[in-house]
């Protein structure tokens, strides 16, 4: 009898790395995909990468611009991130960054209060306007078990369309462009260097992802979220309070949104303008997606994503392809994740939800 | 010759290797099904019965060695090449979409489909037909979520079925079922046998295996122990040869002495998911030191009185008092405080969580306490030692504390959360089908710890669809029907089929009539 060996074995993979190459993949397949676009419309994808890498980093200038559009990514991402490991999507953080942003403006043209504890007040109304921004979907879910990710992106519509109002019928600086009077220099938030809008943001960014990494890994009120974003059934019969932590989440989840956008406001923009900040909160949902709920991870993704906005400025100006090859390229990139998440749940029986005992 | 022999066979593995990482779940096994016969594979938990058929299924490619599907030499790449084979295989672990109904579970990925959209009619026709011609009664317009255990087995053999099976895997389809729906079950495999096909049963419950099947092949440590013919085995031989040592089989009961009270329940109501009435006045007292078991066919309202005990559920009317605490509608936590401990049913929804790891899953509900934790931090050192000392006190076959729990046999998972719930000092336990899928050395243990508790004094609720296990280890035995306990038994003297008797109604219906 011949011996005709099955020498196909499985390779043994760490789980993180697994994740870490499935990501990788997913990239390269929407970059790959952004390419043929590239090459639909005419251009050359070789040149078009290479403009964009070079305006993201290609000089001291550049790089800090990247930063610059990262911080509200990262404050956005962890924002996600929060209630994602809580096993909730928080869709609504764009909404959050606006009225967080509108009321951080508010406190910095209206109040008058000695510097370092006006820029704080300010942030703080900003954390408190993104939480309120939250509570209806909270509560909703908690109590119905309202899917949370239909009302929270119906709170963004209003979001955006009250700020707008606010700014434009209420608040609009007297012969200005649909913006309100600028902030009061107490407010300002500090830069972290000459020449660079980079602030105090992305510092607060870094310290809030680390923050929620060690929170999550090292205390019991931390593992008791993850546990209910994994398995809720399991959290509750362990004697976890699953929806007090579900409003909790979602709440500290609507607070760090509204966060961001007060780190717009004081730090880069100085006053609230209608649309100041298109789409950071989708940016930063999608971070914590492609992160796959690491904290540490949605630093990462959010860089990337700055870098390609910064760079696609410079693409947009020395090449035909238009900015919108970003919004392509990241739409692929959730394309790819999801069809990833798709699969593993299909092999083995990490995505299965009923057992037979 | 040679070839008669061969062609005699449905299946033959030979010489099967399969490792995870360090770990040889599989070592040189030759196993071979001859066809039309109901071939057994037992072992203990983590002995290797799952991987082997999971290589025979598709569904993990070996190291090394070769398959034969009758008599041809194959590679099995992926379960679309097993099907295509003629195989067809019903996971320990359920693989049913809950949302879809049970004709749109069968026919998934194999839809009938006219003028482009799915032909909903002929799919329930042909499930009917199918249904009729297997015996396995099912109502294809169901949803599956609201289908009980029993029903939800039918389905997934029926959809083996439906893709034209063969040769028929069947890994612990009785763990869940009473013995009624078990002997139905085997009723049903033998009609496939004489139809000429082919089945392949794993089981923990030996007296069944020795039942109904005609051979007998024994797994330990991943290694093939023997195949022998079902006739001239005896339990004590096959346990034998699974453990590697006698094993005693102690049916032999011990008494508790009752003390005061810990658990008190009093006209108990509440209602089920749907709102329906699922329990009625039910008042039950557990002293410490006795065990009362509730016995029952699965689906009378148990799975209600466990959550309402547990704390997961709030009571429509009533009062509960636990270590003298009203612990009535408090929320799980509370009544844990109060001295609860829980191994629930339905495990591997509710008693872990699959993707974290042994010591993560040992934590659960501990993560506030002094002893693991201080100032709100977790102290994962001492999990860690906690973990890996029960992981060797329940005998749990692993690599480690870090391990996930899905990397774990069904019946190691199931120690995970035995360890975790037996280890916690608490004067209360709430014991739901405590040996569902673990093995026979395993489940001695298992009733040893529990007995090993009520020595200490702690007060035991045990509810069970296994009688033999009600009997062997209940101070006082009750039965539950409707929603109603209908009977309170003295399980030293009753018999079987007097408890079968209460589990029907018999007694409900003459008190009703009375
Ligand atoms: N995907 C996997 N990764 C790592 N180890 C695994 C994996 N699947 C199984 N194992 C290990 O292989 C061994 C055999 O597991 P298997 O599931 O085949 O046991 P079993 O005989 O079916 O046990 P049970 O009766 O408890 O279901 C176990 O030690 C288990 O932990
Ligand atoms: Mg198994």
């Amino acid at each position: 009898m011949t011996d005709i060996p099955l020498a196909r074995p499985e390779r043994h993979v760490p789980v993180w790395a697994q994740g870490l190459i499935g990501q990788m993949l997913a990239l390269l397949i929407a970059l790959a995909g952004g390419a043929v676009i590239i090459w639909l419309v005419g251009e050359s994808p070789l040149h078009v990468y290479e403009v964009l890498l070079r305006g993201a980093l290609g000089s001291a200038e550049n790089v800090a611009g990247s930063l610059l559009q990262a911080t509200p990514i990262i404050v956005c991402g962890v924002a996600a991130c929060v209630a994602l490991r809580g096993g909730l999507f928080n869709i609504g953080v764009e909404g959050q960054l606006y009225v967080g942003g509108f009321a951080a403006a508010w406190v910095g043209f209206t109040l008058n209060l000695p510097a370092g504890l006006h820029v704080v007040v300010g942030l703080g109304a900003g954390m408190l306007a993104g939480a309120l921004w939250i509570i209806l979907p909270a509560i909703m879910r908690a109590r119905f078990n309202a899917n949370e990710v239909v009302s929270t992106i119906l709170m963004n519509y209003v979001a955006v369309l009250l700020t707008s109002y606010l700014t434009i019928a209420v608040f609009k600086r007297p012969g200005g462009w649909s913006e309100t009077a600028p902030i009061a220099q107490t407010a300002y938030l500090p830069q972290l260097m000459d020449g660079s809008r980079v602030n105090l943001g992305l510092i607060i960014g870094l310290a809030l992802a680390l923050g929620l990494y060690l929170f999550l890994r090292y205390t019991g009120a931390g593992y008791a979220v993850s546990t209910m974003g994994s398995n809720p059934k399991f959290a509750a019969y362990g004697g976890v309070r699953v929806k007090r932590n579900i409003v909790a989440v979602l709440l500290t989840s609507g607070a760090i949104g509204g966060l961001a956008g007060g780190i717009e406001t004081l730090g880069v923009h100085r006053r609230f303008m209608e649309g100041f900040a298109p789409g950071f909160g989708f940016d930063g949902v999608i971070a914590a997606l492609l992160a796959n709920g690491n904290p540490l991870g949605v630093v990462v993704a959010a860089l990337f994503f700055g870098a390609l906005r910064k760079g696609s400025l410079l693409m947009e100006v020395e090449t035909g392809a238009s900015r919108e090859i970003i919004t392509v390229i990241q739409a692929l990139i959730i394309l790819c994740v999801s069809a990833q998440i798709l699969i593993r749940r299909r092999g083995g029986i990490s995505g299965e939800k009923r057992w037979k005992f | 010759m040679a070839a008669d022999i061969a062609a005699d066979f449905a299946i033959e593995m030979i010489g099967i290797t399969k490792r995870f990482g360090p770990l040889t779940a599989n070592r040189d096994v030759s196993f071979a099904v001859r066809k039309g016969e109901i071939h057994a594979l037992v072992g203990e938990n983590g002995a290797g019965k799952t991987t082997l058929m999971n290589v025979l299924f598709g569904m993990h490619l070996p190291d090394s060695g070769q398959i034969k599907v009758n008599g041809a030499q194959v590679e099995i790449t992926s379960p679309q090449v097993a099907i295509g084979l003629g195989l067809g295989m019903v996971h320990q672990h359920f693989k049913l979409v809950p949302s879809l109904t049970v004709a749109e579970n069968i026919f998934l990925g194999m839809e009938i489909v006219r003028g482009g959209l799915i032909d909903s009619a002929s799919q329930v026709a042909a499930v009917r037909a199918l249904s009729a011609s297997s015996g396995l009664a099912v109502d294809p317009t169901r949803v599956v979520r609201d289908l009980s255990v029993g029903s939800e087995q039918r389905v997934e053999i029926l959809k083996v079925l439906a893709r034209g099976a063969r040769i028929v895997i069947l890994d612990e389809p009785t763990a869940v079922l009473t013995p009624q729906e078990g002997r139905d079950l085997f009723r049903t495999l033998r009609g496939f046998t004489d139809q000429g096909m082919t089945v392949i049963l794993i089981s923990h419950h030996l007296d069944e295996v020795l039942e109904v099947s005609d051979t007998v092949t024994v797994l330990r440590d991943g290694a093939v122990i023997g195949t022998e013919p079902a006739k001239g085995l005896t339990e004590a031989r096959l346990a034998q040869m699974m453990v590697g040592r006698p094993v005693d089989f102690g049916r032999k009961r011990r008494d508790g002495t009752a003390g005061a009270p810990v658990l008190t329940l009093t006209r108990i109501h509440a209602r089920d998911d749907r709102g329906l009435p699922a329990l009625m006045d039910v008042s039950l007292t557990v002293h410490a030191g006795e065990i009362v078991a509730i016995a029952g066919v699965d689906g009378n309202g148990q799975t209600e009185l466990a959550e309402v005990v547990a704390g997961l559920r709030g009571p429509s009317y009533g009062r509960m008092n636990l270590n003298g605490r009203d612990i009535a509608g408090a929320p799980a936590d509370i009544v844990r405080g109060a001295g609860l401990a829980h191994v629930p049913a339905d495990r591997l929804v509710r008693g872990v969580d699959v993707q974290a790891s042994i010591m993560s899953n040992i934590l659960m509900g501990r993560q506030d306490s002094s002893a693991f934790s201080k100032g709100g931090m977790i102290r994962w050192g001492r999990v860690r030692a906690e973990a890996a000392a029960l992981i060797k006190r329940f005998d749990i076959r692993t690599q480690g504390p870090d391990a996930s729990v899905k990397s774990l046999s069904g019946g190691n998972m199931q120690k995970v959360v035995l360890a975790r719930e037996f280890s916690q000092g608490k004067q209360f336990l709430l014991i739901d089908q405590p040996t569902r899928g673990v093995d026979i050395g395993a489940t001695e243990g298992i009733h040893d710890e529990i007995m090993r508790r009520r020595a200490e004094g702690v007060a035991i609720l045990l509810i069970s669809v296994q009688l033999d296990e009600c009997m062997k280890l209940a101070d006082r035995l009750l039965v539950m029907f409707q929603g109603c306990l209908v009977a309170e038994l003295d399980p030293k003297t009753v018999t079987v089929n007097e408890i079968g008797l209460h589990m029907m109604g018999a007694s409900h219906n003459r008190k009703a009539s009375a």
